[in-house]
């Protein structure tokens, strides 16, 4: 029986055994003179991919060390970055003006610092056989989306403009299932970024027809994605701000100005990412980063105040945004 | 003669049926009616995986940490609980429906909870583990330990012997059998209760490698992580199916 309890005793220890010569094996060594940075931590709004090069640019070529910081870079879950950044689990991160107003409406104190994309380049795309070409084309189709309510205001908008009637529209909750794939059974239509699925969709040699929302609605040219940080962060501590975003402007002025060896640098921090995807997507964002802006990463109060009132109109939020409190532009220029 | 023929037999079956699957699925993506990528072909997916392999091992390196570290700590837990709640009756009958309602949790809707409450380390995929594992184990052990036949029990007592010793040397040697089989079950899930707790937010696993091959429309190396994660929970299948050889070889039929 002694030896029963010692084989039970051995079941035990085994798995804690193998964890911690796992744990032994661990490929991470510290830098060397890495003490003296400050530990910085950027959570994504996705996956890595293109939206962020100008953060991973500036960690590999050491942008962000000049300015005494040691960046890490986070993904996010399902919820993506926002409620993390407000729960102060991380620094900077990844946003959308949208989720930014609905948060700033309800009290959550984060503040966008860039837009990382100019103009919205998101819009909805289909197969070009399907001759979807504008909101019109809508009626009698079905569109393929993931249930949030902003979906449905945007096409209701999109489509009143053109004198269309939603309700005619099919509305499919498709999840987690990509365009490619939805597109080939239930789906007509759906939400993409040109700069990421609609350059794959070219890759694949399938040809699609892009009703961008900028083109139809002048209060949809919302800023997406947009960088981060918690209101505490930004009154409590601005020369970290600062310098996280003077080392992120280089980062992304580099990604314009090299958008190959750029697509090299995030294919070497990510390597799991599809190797062309990345490439061909860094010469597409390379003109779309800035577009006509002055500077880089630049908002305007206008665009920010028009999506908030159409996101009113709609019932999206339920008070008016002050638009001041939602964005700055201080930690754009000073490089 | 015959017994060495059956062998045979109940090996080479279901490996001449697999290969068959295996083979029509690479003819049907060869002559193109399903594109390679909606669904790639086998030897793709193998071509993906041994490319990848060194990234694979990387990832399958900190999911196994975790998977191996949340099992030990639902074995010990399901240990410590199992032996409280039937040594104390009274404790059974108020926890055993908290148990049961631990494992209706829909882990996909707390999982990012997890993330905001314990950040982004190791700590919230250890504990989905645990929340996977941890029913299966407990519910056999305790099956098990209900189900020793009262006679020996009866029969230690009148011997004088503590409870201590008549749960050490009855009833857990007796409840061992039920035990291991929710051991395997566990085994098997722990793997992909790791994998979910990644997915749900992580800084390297199998979980965050199949998000970034799935969102960057790579399906040929999601299949790859996908045989990672099989071959995982097979080999801790395989790993305590040999350690109940060990500790209960009276079990073992034929």
């Amino acid at each position: 029986m002694k030896k029963k309890v010692l084989a039970c005793v051995v079941l035990f220890s085994l798995p804690l055994l193998l964890a911690s010569l796992l744990a032994g094996c661990d490929g991470t060594q510290k830098e060397p003179g890495s003490k003296e940075l400050k530990k910085v931590t950027v959570i994504l709004d996705w996956t890595p991919n293109t939206n962020h090069t100008g953060v991973y640019a500036a960690q590999k070529l050491g942008y962000y060390q000049e300015q005494g910081l040691a960046v890490e870079i986070l993904q996010p879950g399902e919820g993506g970055a926002t409620q993390l950044i407000a729960a102060g689990q991380g620094d900077f991160g990844f946003s959308y003006q949208e989720e930014i107003t609905i948060a700033r409406t309800k009290g959550i104190p984060v503040k966008a610092l860039a837009a990382v994309i100019q103009h919205n380049t998101s819009g909805f795309a289909s197969p070009a056989e399907k001759n979807i070409k504008n909101p019109r084309d809508f009626e009698g189709k079905k569109y393929g989306g993931w249930g949030s309510p902003a979906e449905e205001a945007m096409l209701k908008a999109l489509m009143k403009q053109e004198q269309a009637d939603f309700g005619k529209v099919e509305m499919i909750n498709i999840g987690a299932a990509d365009y490619f794939t939805s597109v080939r059974r239930d789906v007509d239509f759906a939400w993409i970024f040109m700069g990421w699925t609609g350059i794959e969709a070219e890759l694949k040699g399938l040809p699609i027809n892009f009703v961008f929302l900028k083109d139809y609605h002048d209060a949809l040219n919302f800023y997406t994605p947009v960088l981060i940080a918690n209101e505490e962060t930004i009154s409590g501590n601005p020369q970290l701000v600062q310098s996280f975003m003077r080392a992120t402007v280089k980062g992304y002025r580099y990604c314009i100005e090299n958008p190959r060896a750029a697509g090299e640098i995030l294919l070497e921090s990510v390597p799991e990412l599809n190797r062309d995807l990345v490439l061909e997507s860094q010469e597409y964002l390379a003109r779309e980063y800035q577009s006509d802006a002055p500077v880089w990463g630049e908002m305007s109060e206008i665009r920010w105040k028009k999506y908030a009132e159409w996101m009113y109109d709609q019932g999206l939020i339920d008070q008016p945004l002050e638009p001041g409190k939602a964005f700055t532009n201080e930690f754009l220029t000073g490089v | 003669m015959r017994r060495k023929f059956e062998t045979i037999a109940n090996v080479a079956t279901p490996l001449a049926f697999v290969s068959l699957l295996l083979v029509l699925w690479e003819y049907l993506i060869r002559i193109k009616a399903i594109e390679e990528w909606l669904l790639p072909g086998p030897l793709r997916i193998l071509e993906t995986l041994m490319v990848n392999l060194p990234l694979l091992l990387k990832h399958a390196r900190s999911t196994l940490l975790e998977c191996l570290a949340g099992f030990a700590l639902a074995v010990l837990f399901a240990f410590v609980i199992s032996f409280f709640m039937e040594e104390l009756p009274l404790l059974k009958r108020a926890v055993y429906p908290l148990l049961v309602a631990s494992q209706t949790i829909p882990i996909i809707s707390v999982a990012p909870l997890f993330v905001i409450w314990f950040g982004y380390g190791m700590l919230p995929k250890i504990i989905v583990v645990v929340l996977v594992c941890f029913f299966p184990i407990a519910l056999s052990l305790l099956g098990g330990l209900a189900a020793v036949d009262r006679e020996y029990l009866e029969l230690f007592r009148s011997m004088k012997a503590s409870r201590l010793a008549a749960f050490r040397l009855v009833k857990l040697p007796l409840a061992l059998p039920s035990f291991f089989s929710g051991l395997k079950i566990s085994a098997t899930y722990s793997v992909m209760g790791a994998v979910i707790g990644e997915w749900l937010g992580a800084r390297e696993g199998l979980g965050t490698y199949m998000t970034i091959a799935q969102r960057s429309f790579q399906v040929d190396r999601v299949f790859a992580a996908i045989l990672v994660v099989t071959f995982c929970s097979a080999a801790l299948f395989a790993l305590v199916s040999l350690l109940e050889r060990l500790i209960i070889p009276w079990n073992q039929k034929n």
